[in-house]
């Protein structure tokens, strides 16, 4: 809410009233000035925040399964050698058996051990497939076993011949010649990719090794690397959201003390930087509402301050008038002129009364009453507040009553409000009581001095029992409204009593009497703070 | 010879309450409406008591009273000063300004007539 635009509001030609309207279009340049500066919401910082984290938790699954696909293609690779390793082993095997069954072949010459050889040739051919099968990165090696497998075949194919021809001793010459060099050299060759395999796979688990170790460093290095950005990212948040809404909390707890001065500073952006603003010119608002409140209640005072002089001033006239004509200064009034006199005079000091307690509690309210303390007697005062009664209540035929300790030492506190209080009390008594008594009492209760008045009243429902020190407020009966009265005097008196930091109260029952009482500071050395 | 006492009051009622009191007791009055009339009455008549009110136009009560405490040859004058109830802290002011005695409104005539008697006999 801009109150400066706004022509009707009773503030806006205040100079004070523009100082928070400059400072806030500072800040709103400043703000112009720093437009492109990223202003996210608390939504979106929160929002950002969740995401980020949700990116890093998805980053360290991602590392975590590639890493586990890799460790899988490693074992892949090491059973394919594993088999490889296998097929040839199988190979330099049947190799040995098929010399073996030449061998066999040669010493016995059966048909059946020839068989046996020539079946084992086929065994051989299938090794090879299987080989060829499970090594297809090793072409150059086996094509160089099937090329001397082809020429071993040949030759066990040859010596067979010869085995059948009969032709034996070339057979053996033949087997001694090639076909032990041939086993040989193939052996040579299987042993080669035997250990050429077996070196991979050294090498494979080696690595996978290499790389297990690797995965796990990287798994957990991005882990840690989350853990402490969450940390710091969290950090930032509650940071971004609790200290303004401490300082917020500060500040309204400011205002609810009644400082509306203060202003919040929070450098938020976001919801938090408008709540803020929003405290800010409440307190604005409720600060140009108390001072508009407290000018108010000053004119209302001043008012009723100077209203109460106007009245006074012929009211003084018309006393001072009334007491010249019952002093026979203008000669002695008849029996007749006196009474009517007396009237005037009665009614007058009543009115004047009500206007002294108009204006004493406009003085209270105003804050321009001090009290002047000084030592006085508790005894003197009492019995001041009895002399200024006692006609009262001898006019009522009511039984009237002091009940002082002897002895008090000399108290201290403003006499003659005390007294006022007092005599308002007493006069309220007196005023409601039609038969029999009004006792003022007086107690010394440790460093307090206890002033009560019964009386045999009509007493007081508890309902209207808090209404009553009230400005204004009677209970609403046909008793009270014959008795007449502004209800000023209760008021009065429990200001008094503040004032002197002591407090009053009733104790009344409905048809049972009333008993008003007040506690102040036997010795009171300083003011007490006013509320 | 008869006592004249200056009234300074501006409110015609009031004088007229004052002069029949005077009058009555055989005092003589001078009268002033304001603070520069009590000045001057003060210095060319030379009253034997001032009643002095607070609330005067042109100067008022304390300034008047002030100003004539301050000449020697009119600070034996006493000076009567009355208040009114509205303010708080007039007694101070008044004693301040070097009044002799202080009276408040409402006053009794009576009464005012007994303090003013203390300084006349």
């Amino acid at each position: 809410m801009n109150l400066e635009a706004d022509p009707t509001s009773f503030l806006a030609q205040r100079p004070y009233a523009a100082a928070p309207g400059a400072s806030r279009d500072a800040a709103s340049v400043r703000r112009n000035l720093i437009g492109f500066e990223l202003r996210p919401s608390l939504r979106t910082k929160l929002l950002m925040a969740f995401l980020l984290i949700e990116v890093l938790l998805v980053s360290v699954g991602v590392i975590g399964l590639l890493s586990l696909r890799e460790a899988d293609q490693r074992a892949n690779q090491i059973v394919a050698l594993q088999h490889k390793i296998e097929a040839y082993r199988q190979m330099q095997h049947d190799t040995l058996r098929q010399l073996y069954g030449v061998s066999t072949a040669l010493e016995f010459a059966d048909e059946t051990t020839l068989a046996i050889a020539l079946r084992q040739i086929n065994q051989f051919g299938y090794d090879l497939d299987r080989v060829s099968f499970v090594a297809k990165d090793e072409v150059a090696l086996l094509n160089q076993v099937r090329e001397e497998y082809g020429r071993f075949i040949a030759v066990v194919s040859n010596i067979v011949d010869l085995i059948r021809s009969g032709r034996t001793a070339e057979a053996k010459r033949s087997e001694r010649a090639e076909l032990g060099p041939l086993a040989d050299k193939l052996e040579r060759l299987t042993n080669q990719l035997v250990n050429r395999a077996e070196a991979d796979m050294v090498a494979g688990i080696d690595t996978s090794r290499q790389t297990y170790a690797k995965s796990l460093i990287l798994v957990a290095a991005v882990a840690l690397a989350s853990l402490v950005l969450t940390l710091v990212l969290g950090h930032a948040i509650s940071r971004s959201v609790i200290n303004p809404v401490g300082i917020i909390h500060d500040g309204l707890n400011r205002l609810a003390a009644g400082d509306f001065s203060q202003r919040i500073e929070v450098p938020n952006h976001d919801e938090l930087g408008e709540l803020a603003a929003h405290v800010n010119s409440t307190s604005e608002e409720l600060q140009q509402l108390y001072q508009r409140l407290e000018e108010a209640s000053r004119h209302k005072s001043q008012f009723l301050a100077n209203m109460s002089h106007e009245l006074r001033t012929p009211l003084n006239a018309i006393l001072g008038f009334s007491e010249l004509l019952l002093d026979g200064i203008y000669g002695e009034p008849s029996e007749k002129m006196r009474s009517a006199v007396e009237r005037i005079q009665r009614n007058g000091k009543h009115l004047l009364g009500l206007i002294n307690d108009v204006l004493d509690l406009s003085k209270i309210e105003a804050g321009q009453l001090r009290l002047s303390l000084a030592d006085y007697s508790v005894e003197e005062l009492v019995n001041g507040v009895y002399t200024s009664v006692e006609s009262l209540a001898a006019e009522k035929k009511l039984d009237l009553k002091i009940a002082v300790p002897v002895g008090l030492p000399p108290a201290r506190g403003d006499e003659r409000r005390l007294a006022q209080a007092l005599l308002n009390l007493v006069g309220n008594a007196i005023k409601f009581t039609d038969a029999g008594e009004v006792r003022i009492e007086v107690e010394a209760k440790g460093a307090s001095l206890k002033f009560s008045v019964h009386d045999t009243g009509p007493g007081i429902d508890e309902p209207d029992q808090a209404k009553i020190f009230q400005e204004f407020q009677q209970v609403d009966n046909s008793i009270t409204k014959a008795k007449g009265g502004a209800g000023l005097g209760l008021a009065i008196a429990q200001r008094i009593v503040e004032m002197h930091g002591g407090r009053i109260w009733i104790e009344s029952r409905l048809n049972h009497g009333a008993t008003f009482s007040f506690l102040v500071p036997a010795r009171l050395e300083q003011e007490a703070k006013q509320t | 010879m008869s006592k004249r006492v200056l009234v300074v009051e501006d409110q015609e009622d009031n004088r007229q309450i004052l002069r029949d009191l005077l009058a009555n007791v055989g005092y003589e009055m001078i009268e002033a409406e304001n603070g520069e009339e009590a000045l001057t009455a003060a210095r060319t008549q030379l009253p034997d008591l001032i009643l002095m009110d607070i609330q005067l136009p042109v100067l008022d009560g304390y300034e008047a009273t002030r100003r004539i405490k301050a000449q020697p040859d009119l600070r034996h004058i006493p000076i009567i000063v009355v208040t009114s109830y509205a303010l708080s802290g007039d007694e101070e002011k008044a004693r301040a300004a070097g009044c002799d005695a202080y009276v408040s409104k409402p006053y009794s005539a009576r009464k005012l007539l007994e303090t003013i008697n203390q300084y006349l006999t």
